[in-house]
């Protein structure tokens, strides 16, 4: 595919004039989105580097919640979990999402909220309510870890894909429509160009033809005068020139004339 | 008659005392700590357990062991071992056999009736029970739909009834929190243990009641611990104390009124044989509280063995083998989670 084809448009000025504005337009367009992408890409990169400390830190986390675990079953006994379990009737942690918007992308973004109290204070009263207890606290902080991190990893993947899709047009401007434009445009004037040689040809050549033709008639007018002046002379004399050499010229013609 | 046991004991409970006499010496010692606290990956644990007692039982466990297989086919063991010598017992020896699963029975119990209040399915709930508390109409506790159905239905039957009798009145258990009826049915439970040890007499009574004191103790500073800063109020704590034990009654009377645990110090230390746990403890800190009563009651439950001609030595081979599983369960999590540094936190050697 040609990279520099051209809009095929009828070659007028009032083309042109809107060639010129759309070509104007595409230009305007191709700096807004190209700092579009960068801010984007600098939104990018401060994501990236929240995510990898994130995630450092939940692997620690995760751990000291798995441990914590451990240490309420050691205590309270190795049911703990399904005494818990079967005590719950609604999380008592729920997760609502908002949109943000960053450079003009919507993105999700993740928050928790506590919904309610849990009843469960009493859990493992007789023994072992501490651990369970500090067990809570290790998760909850587990959980508000992972929620972050859910926040951070969409608004990740959705800004990848608005940077590619605003890279994409920008680079479609840059190396597509710009061209584009500007070989229609230097089309359009060079067939403007071509018209009026054109016309001015067309011009030169009518004004030959008339001077031609000018002449011609005088020259045309000026023989005239000339025979009719001969004519005259000649009828004086006793013989129409005209006539005595029409019956010499054109003898065999005639059928009257037997001889 | 008190001394005289060695004439008369044996006819019926020798045989029995000489199998758990014999299964006790099957309990891990230090040195088999020592290697399982060695090693890497579960399945070196599992080695290491094949040539305990327990070889048997893990053998035919296929090969990603996870840490829960080896604490259920533990645990089966020992349910073995107690079925075995439950249906060699005459009485009184098998009444006193079962009262020690009472405590995981009335567990069972409240974990399938929350379950069934919350709608949950009973099949799942029969799997989670422990296995020492299973009685044969337990099934049929899923049936009931408010808690004076199921007293009516299933639990008068059971050895449990008293409990729900005797401290709970029908309009409480609709409304009562889980915790609390589980705790009141626990109180209930080792104020008839105690009584019946006392009917027993002999060696066995004053072996069992000092057992059974420091339970009662435990219990009730662990409640009071526990219940600061909750909304269960000072005159509920006082009804779930036992009312025995070397803190009755002074000791609860200064127990109900704490709010901080270094009230509960305090209070504690004015009794000896506790005032050395609650040394060990800097202040401020009831973390490790729970492990130093482990440590105190598998002293108490190793000294049972000392005397011979009671039944003490039942009731203490039960415990000690808990905690063994306890340990087992303990050791297994750190290797798999790769806390090896974390390992003697918790483990309470028996020998």
């Amino acid at each position: 595919m040609a990279q520099n084809q051209r809009l095929t448009v009828v070659p007028t000025v009032t083309m042109l004039g809107v060639m010129k504005s759309r070509l104007v337009g595409a230009t305007r367009g191709h700096a807004l989105l190209k700092k579009k992408s960068d801010a984007l890409t600098v939104q990018f990169r401060q994501i990236l580097k929240n995510i990898v400390t994130t995630k450092e830190s939940m692997g620690e986390v995760m751990k000291d919640s798995s441990f914590a675990l451990i240490e309420a079953k050691y205590v309270a006994g190795e049911n703990i979990k399904h005494i818990v379990l079967e005590n719950v009737q609604n999380a008592s942690i729920k997760v609502r999402s908002r949109q943000e918007n960053i450079a003009g992308v919507k993105i999700p973004k993740f928050e928790y909220f506590t919904d309610g109290e849990t009843k469960n204070d009493l859990t493992g009263l007789a023994r072992g309510g501490q651990q369970v207890q500090q067990c809570r606290a290790a998760y909850v902080k587990a959980i508000e870890l992972l929620v972050e991190l859910a926040s951070l990893q969409t608004s990740f993947l959705t800004l990848d894909e608005a940077i590619k899709t605003t890279n994409r047009r920008v680079n479609a401007l840059e190396n597509v429509v710009k061209p584009r434009l500007e070989n229609t445009i230097t089309y359009i004037k060079g067939e403007l160009d071509e018209l009026e040689r054109e016309d001015f040809f067309r011009l030169k050549k009518i004004q030959g033809y008339k001077k031609r033709e000018i002449e011609r008639q005088l020259a045309a007018s000026k023989q005239f005068v000339e025979e009719q002046f001969a004519e005259k002379v000649s009828l004086q004399k006793g013989i129409s020139i005209k006539s005595a050499q029409n019956l010499l010229s054109a003898g065999e013609k005639d059928e009257d004339i037997i001889f | 008659m008190y001394g005289f046991e060695a004439m008369t004991f044996n006819i019926h409970g020798g045989y029995l005392e000489a199998i758990v006499r014999g299964y006790r010496a099957g309990l891990l010692t230090a040195a088999d700590y020592n290697n399982l606290c060695q090693c890497e990956t579960l399945d070196d644990i599992k080695m290491h357990l094949s040539a305990t007692e327990y070889g048997p039982y893990l053998q035919n466990e296929p090969s990603p062991l996870h840490t829960t297989t080896i604490v259920e086919k533990c645990t089966l063991k020992l349910v073995d071992e107690y079925k075995h010598m439950l249906c060699q017992a005459t009485e009184p020896l098998s009444t006193f056999l079962e009262y020690i699963t009472y405590g995981h029975m009335i567990d069972n119990v409240v974990l399938i009736v929350t379950g069934t209040l919350h709608e949950r399915d009973v099949q799942e709930l029969l799997e989670k029970c422990h296995p020492l508390g299973m009685f044969d109409s337990i099934a049929t506790l899923a049936v009931a739909q408010n808690m004076r159905e199921l007293y009516r239905l299933v639990l008068v039957d059971t050895p449990l009834a008293p409990y729900f009798s005797e401290c709970i009145t029908s309009e409480d258990l609709d409304d009562m929190n889980i915790e609390i009826m589980r705790n009141t049915l626990y109180k209930a439970y080792l104020e008839d243990f105690y009584k019946f040890c006392q009917k027993l007499g002999g060696a066995t009574a004053e072996i069992m009641s000092d057992l059974l004191a420091f339970e009662a103790d435990r219990r009730a500073v662990n409640i009071t611990i526990n219940s600061i800063g909750t909304e269960l109020t000072r005159d509920d704590r006082r009804k779930l104390y036992s009312n025995f034990g070397l803190l009755y009654p002074y000791g609860h009377e200064e127990l109900a009124v704490c709010e901080d645990i270094d009230q509960v110090r305090g209070v504690m230390e004015k009794y000896p044989p506790y005032q050395s746990i609650f040394s060990k403890l800097s202040y401020g800190e009831s973390q490790m509280l729970d492990k130093a009563f482990y440590e105190e009651e598998v002293k108490r439950l190793c000294l049972a063995f000392e005397q011979q001609f009671h039944y003490g030595v039942f009731f203490a081979y039960m415990r000690l083998r808990e905690q063994e599983i306890r340990n087992l369960m303990w050791i297994s999590e750190c290797v798999a989670q790769n806390q090896k540094s974390r390992v003697h936190d918790s483990v309470v050697f028996i020998f």
